[in-house]
Protein backbone atom coordinates (compact mmCIF):
# COMPACT_ATOMS: atom_id res chain seq x y z
CA UNK A 1 0.00 0.00 0.00
CA UNK A 2 1.15 3.47 -0.87
CA UNK A 3 0.98 5.11 2.55
CA UNK A 4 3.10 2.34 4.01
CA UNK A 5 5.52 2.54 1.12
CA UNK A 6 6.52 6.08 2.00
CA UNK A 7 7.44 5.17 5.56
CA UNK A 8 9.43 2.15 4.46
CA UNK A 9 11.28 4.15 1.84
CA UNK A 10 12.04 6.86 4.35
CA UNK A 11 13.40 4.27 6.79
CA UNK A 12 15.57 2.56 4.20
CA UNK A 13 17.04 5.83 2.93
CA UNK A 14 17.70 6.98 6.50
CA UNK A 15 19.45 3.74 7.37
CA UNK A 16 21.54 3.96 4.23
CA UNK A 17 22.51 7.55 4.99
CA UNK A 18 23.36 6.61 8.58
CA UNK A 19 25.54 3.75 7.35
CA UNK A 20 27.54 6.18 5.22
CA UNK A 21 27.64 9.01 7.75
CA UNK A 22 29.72 6.95 10.15
CA UNK A 23 32.71 7.19 7.85
CA UNK A 24 32.14 10.68 6.53
CA UNK A 25 31.36 12.79 9.56
CA UNK A 26 33.87 14.67 11.71
CA UNK A 27 34.13 13.31 15.23
CA UNK A 28 31.90 15.88 16.97
CA UNK A 29 29.02 15.36 14.60
CA UNK A 30 29.60 11.63 14.64
CA UNK A 31 29.05 11.36 18.36
CA UNK A 32 25.92 13.46 17.94
CA UNK A 33 24.62 10.96 15.39
CA UNK A 34 25.45 8.08 17.73
CA UNK A 35 23.28 9.77 20.31
CA UNK A 36 20.53 10.25 17.74
CA UNK A 37 20.61 6.56 16.86
CA UNK A 38 20.40 5.49 20.50
CA UNK A 39 17.49 7.79 21.16
CA UNK A 40 15.85 6.52 18.00
CA UNK A 41 15.76 3.03 19.47
CA UNK A 42 14.20 4.47 22.61
CA UNK A 43 11.67 6.40 20.53
CA UNK A 44 10.72 3.46 18.32
CA UNK A 45 10.06 1.37 21.41
CA UNK A 46 7.98 4.18 22.82
CA UNK A 47 6.00 4.39 19.61
CA UNK A 48 4.80 0.82 20.19
CA UNK A 49 3.22 2.13 23.35
CA UNK A 50 1.96 5.54 22.28
CA UNK A 51 1.50 5.15 18.54
CA UNK A 52 0.27 1.59 18.28
CA UNK A 53 -1.69 0.92 21.45
CA UNK A 54 -2.45 4.46 22.54
CA UNK A 55 -0.84 4.23 25.95
CA UNK A 56 0.75 7.53 26.84
CA UNK A 57 3.25 6.41 29.43
CA UNK A 58 5.20 8.86 31.54
CA UNK A 59 7.21 6.10 33.12
CA UNK A 60 9.69 5.20 30.43
CA UNK A 61 12.61 6.86 32.21
CA UNK A 62 12.44 3.85 34.51
CA UNK A 63 13.23 1.49 31.68
CA UNK A 64 15.95 3.71 30.30
CA UNK A 65 17.48 3.88 33.78
CA UNK A 66 17.00 0.17 34.41
CA UNK A 67 18.80 -0.62 31.16
CA UNK A 68 21.59 1.81 31.93
CA UNK A 69 22.19 0.45 35.42
CA UNK A 70 21.64 -3.13 34.36
CA UNK A 71 24.49 -2.71 31.91
CA UNK A 72 26.90 -0.68 34.02
CA UNK A 73 26.44 -2.67 37.23
CA UNK A 74 26.95 -5.99 35.48
CA UNK A 75 30.13 -4.61 33.91
CA UNK A 76 31.42 -3.06 37.13
CA UNK A 77 30.34 -5.54 39.78
CA UNK A 78 30.20 -8.80 37.88
CA UNK A 79 32.87 -8.12 35.29
CA UNK A 80 30.55 -9.27 32.55
CA UNK A 81 31.39 -8.79 28.90
CA UNK A 82 29.55 -6.29 26.75
CA UNK A 83 27.01 -8.67 25.23
CA UNK A 84 26.06 -10.39 28.52
CA UNK A 85 25.78 -6.92 30.07
CA UNK A 86 23.35 -5.96 27.32
CA UNK A 87 21.42 -9.12 28.09
CA UNK A 88 21.20 -8.17 31.76
CA UNK A 89 20.00 -4.69 30.77
CA UNK A 90 17.24 -6.14 28.61
CA UNK A 91 16.14 -8.48 31.37
CA UNK A 92 16.10 -5.55 33.81
CA UNK A 93 13.96 -3.57 31.38
CA UNK A 94 11.67 -6.53 30.91
CA UNK A 95 11.16 -7.03 34.64
CA UNK A 96 10.57 -3.34 35.34
CA UNK A 97 8.16 -2.99 32.42
CA UNK A 98 6.31 -6.16 33.30
CA UNK A 99 5.79 -5.14 36.92
CA UNK A 100 4.86 -1.55 36.12
CA UNK A 101 2.62 -2.81 33.32
CA UNK A 102 0.79 -5.20 35.62
CA UNK A 103 -0.15 -2.25 37.80
CA UNK A 104 -0.85 0.36 35.15
CA UNK A 105 -2.02 -1.19 31.91
CA UNK A 106 -5.58 -1.78 33.03
CA UNK A 107 -6.03 1.83 34.09
CA UNK A 108 -7.90 4.20 31.83
CA UNK A 109 -5.99 6.91 30.02
CA UNK A 110 -5.58 9.74 32.52
CA UNK A 111 -4.95 7.39 35.43
CA UNK A 112 -2.45 5.46 33.36
CA UNK A 113 -0.47 8.63 32.67
CA UNK A 114 -0.52 9.75 36.29
CA UNK A 115 0.32 6.41 37.85
CA UNK A 116 3.20 5.70 35.47
CA UNK A 117 4.54 9.19 36.19
CA UNK A 118 4.27 8.79 39.95
CA UNK A 119 5.87 5.36 40.07
CA UNK A 120 8.75 6.45 37.89
CA UNK A 121 9.19 9.52 40.09
CA UNK A 122 9.46 7.21 43.10
CA UNK A 123 12.18 5.27 41.33
CA UNK A 124 13.99 8.47 40.49
CA UNK A 125 14.04 9.40 44.19
CA UNK A 126 15.15 5.89 45.12
CA UNK A 127 17.97 6.03 42.59
CA UNK A 128 19.06 9.41 43.97
CA UNK A 129 19.03 8.05 47.53
CA UNK A 130 20.61 4.66 47.05
CA UNK A 131 24.03 6.07 46.36
CA UNK A 132 25.75 2.81 47.41
CA UNK A 133 24.18 1.15 44.37
CA UNK A 134 23.63 3.88 41.83
CA UNK A 135 26.18 6.50 42.73
CA UNK A 136 23.29 8.93 43.05
CA UNK A 137 23.61 12.19 41.22
CA UNK A 138 27.33 11.73 40.66
CA UNK A 139 26.71 8.44 38.98
CA UNK A 140 29.04 5.61 38.15
CA UNK A 141 31.65 5.50 35.47
CA UNK A 142 33.58 2.55 34.27
CA UNK A 143 35.74 1.22 31.50
CA UNK A 144 33.80 -0.62 28.85
CA UNK A 145 35.09 -4.05 27.87
CA UNK A 146 35.72 -4.72 24.19
CA UNK A 147 33.19 -6.54 22.05
CA UNK A 148 34.55 -9.36 19.85
CA UNK A 149 38.02 -7.93 20.25
CA UNK A 150 36.94 -4.46 19.16
CA UNK A 151 37.05 -1.59 21.61
CA UNK A 152 34.13 0.78 21.86
CA UNK A 153 36.69 3.50 22.52
CA UNK A 154 37.29 3.47 18.83
CA UNK A 155 34.65 5.92 17.57
CA UNK A 156 33.99 3.92 14.40
CA UNK A 157 33.37 0.75 16.37
CA UNK A 158 31.10 2.66 18.69
CA UNK A 159 29.19 4.15 15.77
CA UNK A 160 28.58 0.89 13.95
CA UNK A 161 27.92 -0.98 17.16
CA UNK A 162 25.01 1.37 17.85
CA UNK A 163 24.00 1.42 14.19
CA UNK A 164 23.77 -2.36 14.25
CA UNK A 165 21.32 -2.24 17.14
CA UNK A 166 19.27 0.48 15.49
CA UNK A 167 19.01 -1.66 12.37
CA UNK A 168 18.11 -4.81 14.29
CA UNK A 169 15.59 -2.97 16.49
CA UNK A 170 13.93 -1.48 13.44
CA UNK A 171 13.73 -4.81 11.65
CA UNK A 172 12.34 -6.61 14.69
CA UNK A 173 9.74 -3.95 15.45
CA UNK A 174 8.74 -3.66 11.83
CA UNK A 175 8.29 -7.37 11.65
CA UNK A 176 6.12 -7.35 14.76
CA UNK A 177 4.00 -4.50 13.43
CA UNK A 178 3.50 -6.41 10.19
CA UNK A 179 2.62 -9.56 12.11
CA UNK A 180 -0.81 -10.37 13.54
CA UNK A 181 0.30 -8.89 16.85
CA UNK A 182 0.84 -5.50 15.21
CA UNK A 183 -2.60 -5.58 13.72
CA UNK A 184 -4.11 -6.45 17.07
CA UNK A 185 -2.22 -3.50 18.57
CA UNK A 186 -3.62 -1.16 15.94
CA UNK A 187 -7.15 -2.45 16.41
CA UNK A 188 -6.81 -1.80 20.13
CA UNK A 189 -5.60 1.73 19.41
CA UNK A 190 -8.50 2.30 17.04
CA UNK A 191 -11.24 0.95 19.26
CA UNK A 192 -10.33 -1.04 22.38
CA UNK A 193 -13.91 -1.91 23.23
CA UNK A 194 -14.58 -3.35 19.79
CA UNK A 195 -11.39 -5.39 19.92
CA UNK A 196 -12.46 -6.68 23.30
CA UNK A 197 -15.74 -7.84 21.80
CA UNK A 198 -13.85 -9.57 19.00
CA UNK A 199 -12.35 -11.87 21.58
CA UNK A 200 -9.11 -10.13 22.47
CA UNK A 201 -8.00 -9.71 26.04
CA UNK A 202 -7.11 -6.03 25.83
CA UNK A 203 -5.14 -5.95 29.05
CA UNK A 204 -2.88 -8.74 27.90
CA UNK A 205 -2.08 -7.14 24.56
CA UNK A 206 -1.54 -3.72 26.09
CA UNK A 207 0.84 -5.36 28.52
CA UNK A 208 2.73 -7.05 25.69
CA UNK A 209 3.09 -3.69 23.96
CA UNK A 210 4.14 -2.01 27.17
CA UNK A 211 6.79 -4.61 27.96
CA UNK A 212 8.06 -4.61 24.38
CA UNK A 213 8.45 -0.88 24.53
CA UNK A 214 10.12 -1.08 27.93
CA UNK A 215 12.68 -3.59 26.67
CA UNK A 216 13.70 -1.27 23.83
CA UNK A 217 13.88 1.60 26.32
CA UNK A 218 16.29 -0.51 28.35
CA UNK A 219 18.32 -1.34 25.25
CA UNK A 220 18.65 2.37 24.55
CA UNK A 221 19.65 3.03 28.17
CA UNK A 222 22.31 0.34 28.00
CA UNK A 223 23.73 1.60 24.70
CA UNK A 224 23.76 5.15 26.04
CA UNK A 225 25.66 4.02 29.11
CA UNK A 226 28.16 2.08 27.03
CA UNK A 227 28.73 5.07 24.80
CA UNK A 228 29.07 7.54 27.66
CA UNK A 229 30.83 4.96 29.91
CA UNK A 230 28.71 6.47 32.62
CA UNK A 231 25.31 6.18 34.25
CA UNK A 232 23.72 8.35 36.90
CA UNK A 233 20.47 8.53 38.81
CA UNK A 234 19.57 11.31 36.44
CA UNK A 235 18.66 8.65 33.86
CA UNK A 236 15.55 8.04 35.95
CA UNK A 237 14.64 11.71 35.67
CA UNK A 238 11.18 12.69 34.50
CA UNK A 239 12.91 14.41 31.59
CA UNK A 240 13.68 11.02 30.03
CA UNK A 241 9.99 10.14 30.17
CA UNK A 242 8.90 13.26 28.37
CA UNK A 243 11.50 13.13 25.62
CA UNK A 244 10.11 10.04 23.86
CA UNK A 245 6.66 11.63 23.70
CA UNK A 246 8.13 14.72 22.08
CA UNK A 247 10.15 12.66 19.61
CA UNK A 248 7.17 10.59 18.61
CA UNK A 249 4.80 13.52 18.32
CA UNK A 250 7.15 15.49 16.11
CA UNK A 251 8.03 12.61 13.84
CA UNK A 252 4.62 11.01 13.71
CA UNK A 253 3.13 8.46 16.08
CA UNK A 254 2.32 5.05 14.72
CA UNK A 255 4.89 5.19 11.93
CA UNK A 256 7.81 3.50 13.73
CA UNK A 257 10.52 5.28 11.71
CA UNK A 258 8.86 8.69 11.97
CA UNK A 259 10.22 9.31 15.42
CA UNK A 260 13.75 9.34 13.98
CA UNK A 261 12.93 12.73 12.53
CA UNK A 262 11.80 13.91 15.93
CA UNK A 263 14.95 12.65 17.58
CA UNK A 264 17.20 14.14 14.92
CA UNK A 265 15.45 17.49 15.01
CA UNK A 266 15.53 17.77 18.76
CA UNK A 267 19.14 16.63 19.05
CA UNK A 268 20.34 19.00 16.35
CA UNK A 269 18.39 21.79 17.97
CA UNK A 270 19.91 21.00 21.32
CA UNK A 271 23.40 20.83 19.87
CA UNK A 272 23.47 23.83 17.59
CA UNK A 273 20.79 26.26 18.74
CA UNK A 274 21.63 25.94 22.42
CA UNK A 275 25.08 27.31 21.57
CA UNK A 276 23.74 30.75 20.77
CA UNK A 277 20.42 30.81 22.59
CA UNK A 278 20.14 29.52 26.16
CA UNK A 279 16.37 29.20 26.10
CA UNK A 280 16.38 27.07 22.98
CA UNK A 281 13.66 24.84 24.43
CA UNK A 282 11.32 27.79 24.15
CA UNK A 283 11.94 27.92 20.42
CA UNK A 284 11.61 24.18 20.25
CA UNK A 285 8.25 24.31 21.99
CA UNK A 286 7.00 26.79 19.42
CA UNK A 287 8.31 24.55 16.66
CA UNK A 288 6.39 21.58 18.10
CA UNK A 289 3.22 23.65 18.23
CA UNK A 290 3.62 24.65 14.60
CA UNK A 291 4.32 21.09 13.46
CA UNK A 292 1.34 19.69 15.31
CA UNK A 293 -0.86 22.51 14.10
CA UNK A 294 0.00 21.68 10.49
CA UNK A 295 -0.11 17.93 10.92
CA UNK A 296 -1.54 16.24 13.97
CA UNK A 297 0.26 13.10 12.94
CA UNK A 298 3.68 14.62 12.98
CA UNK A 299 6.07 15.19 10.14
CA UNK A 300 6.19 11.76 8.58
CA UNK A 301 2.52 11.21 9.31
CA UNK A 302 1.80 14.26 7.18
CA UNK A 303 2.97 12.37 4.13
CA UNK A 304 2.21 8.84 5.05
CA UNK A 305 -0.81 8.43 7.30
CA UNK A 306 -0.74 5.96 10.10
CA UNK A 307 -0.87 2.21 10.48
CA UNK B 1 -36.78 -28.54 17.73
CA UNK B 2 -33.22 -28.40 19.01
CA UNK B 3 -32.02 -27.47 22.49
CA UNK B 4 -31.65 -23.97 23.80
CA UNK B 5 -28.59 -22.03 22.74
CA UNK B 6 -28.90 -19.06 25.03
CA UNK B 7 -30.75 -19.10 28.30
CA UNK B 8 -31.30 -15.90 30.17
CA UNK B 9 -32.87 -16.52 33.57
CA UNK B 10 -34.04 -13.75 35.86
CA UNK B 11 -31.44 -11.23 34.79
CA UNK B 12 -31.72 -7.85 36.48
CA UNK B 13 -29.56 -4.81 36.12
CA UNK B 14 -29.65 -2.10 38.74
CA UNK B 15 -27.84 1.21 38.56
CA UNK B 16 -28.15 2.67 42.04
CA UNK B 17 -31.87 3.03 42.59
CA UNK B 18 -32.71 2.60 38.92
CA UNK B 19 -33.73 -0.79 37.66
CA UNK B 20 -32.92 -0.84 33.95
CA UNK B 21 -33.56 -4.54 33.42
CA UNK B 22 -35.92 -6.31 35.75
CA UNK B 23 -35.94 -10.09 36.09
CA UNK B 24 -35.80 -10.88 32.38
CA UNK B 25 -36.06 -14.48 31.29
CA UNK B 26 -36.05 -15.94 27.81
CA UNK B 27 -34.38 -18.63 25.78
CA UNK B 28 -33.16 -18.84 22.24
CA UNK B 29 -33.14 -22.16 20.46
CA UNK B 30 -30.48 -22.79 17.87
CA UNK B 31 -31.64 -21.57 14.52
CA UNK B 32 -34.09 -19.16 16.07
CA UNK B 33 -34.26 -15.49 15.17
CA UNK B 34 -35.66 -13.56 18.07
CA UNK B 35 -36.47 -9.89 18.09
CA UNK B 36 -36.36 -7.71 21.15
CA UNK B 37 -38.66 -4.76 20.89
CA UNK B 38 -39.82 -2.12 23.27
CA UNK B 39 -40.09 1.64 23.58
CA UNK B 40 -37.00 3.79 23.99
CA UNK B 41 -35.40 3.27 27.35
CA UNK B 42 -37.01 -0.11 27.85
CA UNK B 43 -33.63 -1.64 28.62
CA UNK B 44 -32.95 -3.44 25.36
CA UNK B 45 -29.35 -2.36 24.94
CA UNK B 46 -28.67 -2.70 28.66
CA UNK B 47 -29.88 -6.26 28.40
CA UNK B 48 -27.45 -6.81 25.51
CA UNK B 49 -24.65 -5.38 27.57
CA UNK B 50 -25.52 -7.62 30.50
CA UNK B 51 -25.49 -10.72 28.30
CA UNK B 52 -22.29 -10.00 26.40
CA UNK B 53 -20.16 -9.22 29.41
CA UNK B 54 -20.04 -5.46 29.09
CA UNK B 55 -21.94 -5.20 32.36
CA UNK B 56 -22.16 -7.76 35.11
CA UNK B 57 -25.81 -8.56 35.81
CA UNK B 58 -26.92 -7.53 39.30
CA UNK B 59 -28.71 -10.85 39.56
CA UNK B 60 -29.73 -13.73 37.37
CA UNK B 61 -27.84 -16.14 35.18
CA UNK B 62 -26.89 -16.35 31.53
CA UNK B 63 -26.15 -19.71 29.94
CA UNK B 64 -24.66 -20.20 26.51
CA UNK B 65 -24.88 -23.76 25.19
CA UNK B 66 -25.62 -24.85 28.72
CA UNK B 67 -22.50 -23.19 30.13
CA UNK B 68 -22.76 -20.46 32.72
CA UNK B 69 -21.29 -17.30 31.22
CA UNK B 70 -22.70 -14.80 33.72
CA UNK B 71 -20.24 -11.99 34.34
CA UNK B 72 -17.46 -13.34 32.13
CA UNK B 73 -15.45 -10.73 30.25
CA UNK B 74 -16.48 -9.85 26.68
CA UNK B 75 -13.45 -11.49 25.07
CA UNK B 76 -14.17 -14.85 26.72
CA UNK B 77 -17.86 -14.68 25.87
CA UNK B 78 -16.95 -13.89 22.28
CA UNK B 79 -14.61 -16.87 22.16
CA UNK B 80 -17.44 -19.09 23.40
CA UNK B 81 -19.53 -18.21 20.36
CA UNK B 82 -21.55 -15.08 20.99
CA UNK B 83 -20.79 -11.99 18.99
CA UNK B 84 -22.46 -8.60 18.79
CA UNK B 85 -22.73 -5.34 16.94
CA UNK B 86 -23.28 -1.95 18.49
CA UNK B 87 -26.01 0.61 18.21
CA UNK B 88 -23.61 3.35 17.21
CA UNK B 89 -21.19 2.14 14.60
CA UNK B 90 -18.17 0.68 16.17
CA UNK B 91 -15.42 -0.12 13.69
CA UNK B 92 -11.68 0.50 13.56
CA UNK B 93 -11.71 3.89 11.80
CA UNK B 94 -8.14 3.96 10.50
CA UNK B 95 -7.97 0.38 9.34
CA UNK B 96 -9.14 -0.83 5.97
CA UNK B 97 -12.32 -2.85 5.63
CA UNK B 98 -10.21 -5.91 4.99
CA UNK B 99 -8.09 -5.34 8.08
CA UNK B 100 -11.14 -4.77 10.29
CA UNK B 101 -12.56 -8.13 9.33
CA UNK B 102 -9.12 -9.72 9.39
CA UNK B 103 -8.63 -8.87 13.06
CA UNK B 104 -11.81 -10.72 13.94
CA UNK B 105 -10.96 -13.75 11.81
CA UNK B 106 -7.52 -13.94 13.37
CA UNK B 107 -9.08 -13.83 16.82
CA UNK B 108 -10.43 -17.28 16.08
CA UNK B 109 -7.33 -18.52 14.27
CA UNK B 110 -4.95 -17.16 16.90
CA UNK B 111 -1.80 -19.13 17.54
CA UNK B 112 1.30 -18.16 19.46
CA UNK B 113 3.41 -19.50 16.61
CA UNK B 114 2.04 -17.00 14.09
CA UNK B 115 1.34 -14.08 16.38
CA UNK B 116 4.73 -12.42 16.69
CA UNK B 117 6.74 -12.80 13.53
CA UNK B 118 4.62 -14.23 10.72
CA UNK B 119 3.64 -11.71 8.14
CA UNK B 120 -0.02 -11.02 8.73
CA UNK B 121 -1.01 -11.02 5.09
CA UNK B 122 0.70 -14.31 4.34
CA UNK B 123 -1.57 -16.36 6.58
CA UNK B 124 -3.56 -17.96 3.84
CA UNK B 125 -6.44 -19.48 5.78
CA UNK B 126 -7.10 -16.18 7.56
CA UNK B 127 -6.90 -14.26 4.28
CA UNK B 128 -9.28 -16.64 2.53
CA UNK B 129 -11.81 -16.46 5.28
CA UNK B 130 -11.56 -12.67 5.42
CA UNK B 131 -12.17 -12.39 1.70
CA UNK B 132 -15.06 -14.80 1.93
CA UNK B 133 -16.68 -12.62 4.60
CA UNK B 134 -16.09 -9.43 2.61
CA UNK B 135 -17.76 -11.11 -0.34
CA UNK B 136 -20.63 -12.41 1.76
CA UNK B 137 -21.58 -8.96 3.04
CA UNK B 138 -20.87 -7.29 -0.29
CA UNK B 139 -17.90 -5.17 0.73
CA UNK B 140 -15.44 -6.97 -1.53
CA UNK B 141 -14.94 -3.97 -3.80
CA UNK B 142 -14.39 -1.62 -0.90
CA UNK B 143 -12.02 -3.84 1.03
CA UNK B 144 -9.06 -1.46 0.73
CA UNK B 145 -11.00 1.61 1.85
CA UNK B 146 -10.47 2.95 5.33
CA UNK B 147 -13.43 2.04 7.50
CA UNK B 148 -13.95 5.70 8.38
CA UNK B 149 -14.37 6.55 4.69
CA UNK B 150 -17.32 4.21 4.26
CA UNK B 151 -20.90 5.44 4.18
CA UNK B 152 -22.81 5.02 7.40
CA UNK B 153 -24.75 2.11 5.93
CA UNK B 154 -21.59 0.36 4.80
CA UNK B 155 -20.10 0.85 8.24
CA UNK B 156 -23.13 -0.92 9.68
CA UNK B 157 -22.55 -3.76 7.23
CA UNK B 158 -18.87 -3.84 8.09
CA UNK B 159 -19.82 -4.12 11.72
CA UNK B 160 -21.92 -7.15 10.98
CA UNK B 161 -19.03 -8.65 9.03
CA UNK B 162 -16.74 -8.05 12.02
CA UNK B 163 -19.23 -9.69 14.34
CA UNK B 164 -19.43 -12.64 11.95
CA UNK B 165 -15.68 -12.95 11.70
CA UNK B 166 -15.41 -14.72 15.03
CA UNK B 167 -17.75 -17.48 13.80
CA UNK B 168 -20.46 -16.97 16.40
CA UNK B 169 -23.24 -19.48 17.03
CA UNK B 170 -25.35 -16.58 18.22
CA UNK B 171 -25.27 -13.14 16.70
CA UNK B 172 -26.58 -10.13 18.59
CA UNK B 173 -27.53 -7.18 16.42
CA UNK B 174 -28.27 -3.86 18.08
CA UNK B 175 -30.41 -1.80 15.71
CA UNK B 176 -28.53 -2.74 12.53
CA UNK B 177 -30.58 -0.44 10.31
CA UNK B 178 -30.83 2.58 12.57
CA UNK B 179 -30.01 5.80 10.76
CA UNK B 180 -29.57 4.03 7.42
CA UNK B 181 -31.40 4.97 4.22
CA UNK B 182 -34.22 2.68 3.04
CA UNK B 183 -32.25 1.16 0.20
CA UNK B 184 -29.20 0.31 2.28
CA UNK B 185 -31.48 -0.88 5.07
CA UNK B 186 -33.06 -3.32 2.66
CA UNK B 187 -29.63 -4.70 1.84
CA UNK B 188 -28.92 -5.16 5.53
CA UNK B 189 -32.22 -6.94 6.07
CA UNK B 190 -31.47 -9.28 3.17
CA UNK B 191 -28.11 -9.98 4.77
CA UNK B 192 -29.79 -10.76 8.09
CA UNK B 193 -32.23 -13.09 6.32
CA UNK B 194 -29.31 -14.87 4.72
CA UNK B 195 -27.50 -15.18 8.04
CA UNK B 196 -30.60 -16.44 9.81
CA UNK B 197 -30.25 -19.66 7.86
CA UNK B 198 -26.83 -20.26 9.37
CA UNK B 199 -27.03 -19.11 12.95
CA UNK B 200 -29.26 -17.87 15.71
CA UNK B 201 -29.83 -14.17 15.85
CA UNK B 202 -31.01 -11.86 18.58
CA UNK B 203 -32.13 -8.60 17.07
CA UNK B 204 -33.00 -5.24 18.56
CA UNK B 205 -34.89 -3.21 16.03
CA UNK B 206 -37.42 -0.40 16.02
CA UNK B 207 -38.72 -0.94 12.53
CA UNK B 208 -41.68 -3.29 12.86
CA UNK B 209 -41.66 -4.24 9.18
CA UNK B 210 -38.13 -5.52 9.49
CA UNK B 211 -38.94 -7.35 12.71
CA UNK B 212 -41.88 -9.10 11.10
CA UNK B 213 -39.81 -9.96 8.08
CA UNK B 214 -36.95 -11.70 9.80
CA UNK B 215 -37.96 -12.75 13.29
CA UNK B 216 -39.66 -15.96 14.37
CA UNK B 217 -40.31 -14.90 17.92
CA UNK B 218 -40.40 -11.67 19.86
CA UNK B 219 -39.67 -10.55 23.36
CA UNK B 220 -41.32 -7.28 24.29
CA UNK B 221 -39.69 -5.16 26.96
CA UNK B 222 -41.17 -2.22 28.76
CA UNK B 223 -39.49 -0.45 31.66
CA UNK B 224 -37.02 -3.29 31.88
CA UNK B 225 -39.65 -5.97 32.26
CA UNK B 226 -40.75 -8.64 29.79
CA UNK B 227 -44.41 -7.93 29.10
CA UNK B 228 -44.88 -10.44 26.32
CA UNK B 229 -43.00 -13.31 24.74
CA UNK B 230 -44.09 -15.40 21.79
CA UNK B 231 -44.39 -15.72 18.06
CA UNK B 232 -45.05 -12.66 15.94
CA UNK B 233 -48.71 -13.61 15.59
CA UNK B 234 -49.18 -14.00 19.31
CA UNK B 235 -47.48 -10.72 20.03
CA UNK B 236 -49.57 -9.03 17.38
CA UNK B 237 -52.72 -10.18 19.12
CA UNK B 238 -51.51 -9.28 22.59
CA UNK B 239 -53.59 -6.34 23.75
CA UNK B 240 -51.12 -4.93 26.22
CA UNK B 241 -48.42 -4.86 23.57
CA UNK B 242 -50.76 -3.23 21.11
CA UNK B 243 -51.60 -0.63 23.67
CA UNK B 244 -48.09 0.39 24.67
CA UNK B 245 -46.08 -0.26 21.60
CA UNK B 246 -47.49 -1.53 18.37
CA UNK B 247 -50.45 0.73 18.05
CA UNK B 248 -52.79 -0.83 15.52
CA UNK B 249 -50.29 -2.83 13.50
CA UNK B 250 -51.29 -6.45 13.11
CA UNK B 251 -49.40 -9.42 11.82
CA UNK B 252 -50.46 -10.84 8.53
Amino acid sequence: MERKGIVTRFALVSLLVLAVLGVVLPSGARSLVVQIMIFSIFAMGYDICLGYTNQCSLGHSMFFGAGAYGAILSIMSFKLGLIPALGVALVAGFVFAFLLGLICVRLSEAYFVIVTAIISAVFHLLAMDMTWLTGGDDGLSTTIPPVFGLSLYNPYVNYYFVFFFLLVSYLILRRIIGAPLGRIFISIRENPRRAHFLGYNITRYKLIAFVLSGVFGALAGALYTMTMRYASADYFNFYWSVLPIVWCLIGGTGTLAGCWIGVALMSLFQYYVSAWFTHYLLLFGILILIILKVSRRGMLGYFAGRG
Amino acid sequence: MSGSLLEVTGVSMHFGGLTAVDNVTYTIRSGEVRGIIGPNGAGKTTLFNAITGDLKPSSGKVYLKGEDITGLSPDLICQKGMSRTFQLTYVFPEMTVYECVWVGVYSKARRASTMFFSQADRLKDVADKTMELCRLVGLEEKRDELASNLSYGDQKVLEIAMALSTEPALLLLDEPTQGVGPQEADGIVQLIELLSQRMSILLIEHNIDIILRVCHNLTVLSFGRVIADGSCEEIGRNEEVQRIYLGDITCS
